[in-house]
């Protein structure tokens, strides 16, 4: 079972991946700064994360997320409703979706993808 | 807000709710048993009652230069009262929980009842926001002098930013924006329910605290007696 990191501030989403992903290990936080502390007590295998986000941007996350040496490889997800595909190449984010767009299922084999690479 | 503007955020705060329906409604394919279903219907038909409940809210605020709301005497804890049973099951499916407390005498206010309704109504899906896990929300009805009776909505969630705290102190409700003033927020609740607070002669202010905000709405008493 993977460690999965999810950074998401709404409830109602948030209510959604935790039925969604229940046979997978989450942790929630609804903004950067939490879920880069915690970061730094463990590392996930995966990172879900929304880009309007408390405090620092999603976008900030990676940024910050990528200049830790053991952070470096851990895949990301990004759902949101904020079109970020420019940032997919050039920090390594596994999969983008649009929250209007994806499917449950793209999500799901997303995220079983990531987990098994990881 | 210039029309494109508001476009933009109106577009912005619906689509955040459409989307999960969207995704909650896709996924019921997904689940195996009838309790996993109808726990997901729950949430459709919560997410899709606060998304009409924004539009309600958006068309009144285009309605209030038509002078459409009239003002009478409220009894501030019936209106109360009537948002904690519409919100409880929704705080309960977002593991929150949201109490209230009457330290008023029983005296009316003069206000609409529908745009105090919506006002505290924004309040509490605020502090179900920003409120911490596990943590309860309260509402805390109080007489603030002789002729005034204050509501309030207090989450334990993290501050407001001094520059929107200013903005308030000050009165001054800024217009919603795409860039958000406590996280996931374009500030459109906030803006609606200054724009209803301003209309009722009332005040609209907060209180930081060092684990939470207070978001409250000061209101004049009735010469009215309550007959509740």
């Amino acid at each position: 079972m993977g460690r999965i990191f999810v950074l998401e501030d709404d409830k109602g989403w948030e209510a959604y991946y935790r039925r969604a992903l229940r046979k997978y290990d989450l942790a929630f936080f609804n903004n950067g700064i939490e879920a880069i502390a915690a970061m730094d007590e463990e590392q996930p295998d995966l990172v879900i994360l929304d880009v309007l986000l408390a405090g620092p941007t999603g976008f900030a996350v990676v940024h910050e997320m990528r200049s830790y040496p053991e952070l470096e490889n851990v895949p990301i997800i990004v759902v949101s409703s904020v079109k970020i595909r420019e940032i997919d190449e050039k920090y390594g984010i596994l999969k983008t979706f649009d929250k209007a767009e994806m499917m449950p299922s793209d999500l799901l084999s997303s995220v079983a993808n990531a987990l098994e690479v990881a | 807000m210039n029309a494109n503007s508001g476009v933009v955020v109106v577009a912005h705060e619906l689509k955040a709710p459409l989307s999960l329906v969207r995704q909650l409604a896709l996924s019921l394919d997904l689940e195996d048993t009838p309790e996993a279903r109808r726990e997901i219907s729950r949430q459709i038909v919560s997410t899709s009652e606060r998304a009409l409940r924004q539009v309600e809210d958006m068309l009144k605020v285009s309605r209030l230069d038509d002078a459409l709301f009239e003002m009478e005497p409220v009894n501030p804890r019936a209106v109360c009262d009537d948002v904690v049973d519409e919100l409880w099951k929704l705080f309960r499916f977002n593991r929150r929980e949201l109490k209230i407390y009457y330290r008023n005498r029983r005296r009316l206010v003069v206000a609409n009842t529908q745009l105090l309704h919506s006002v505290i109504y924004n309040f509490c899906l605020n502090a179900m926001n920003y409120g911490g896990e596990d943590l309860p929300s309260e509402i805390f009805i109080s007489d603030k002098g002789y002729d005034r009776i204050r509501i309030e909505v207090r989450d334990y969630g993290p501050a407001v930013p001094t520059r929107i705290w200013r903005q308030i102190k000050d009165g001054v409700v800024k217009k919603p924006t795409e860039i958000s003033m406590r996280p996931g927020s374009s500030g459109m609740g906030l803006y609606i329910a200054g724009k209803f607070t301003n209309y009722m002669n009332g005040k609209l202010g907060l209180t930081r605290h060092r684990d939470g905000t207070s978001f409250y709405i000061d209101l004049p008493v009735s010469g009215q007696l309550s007959l509740v």
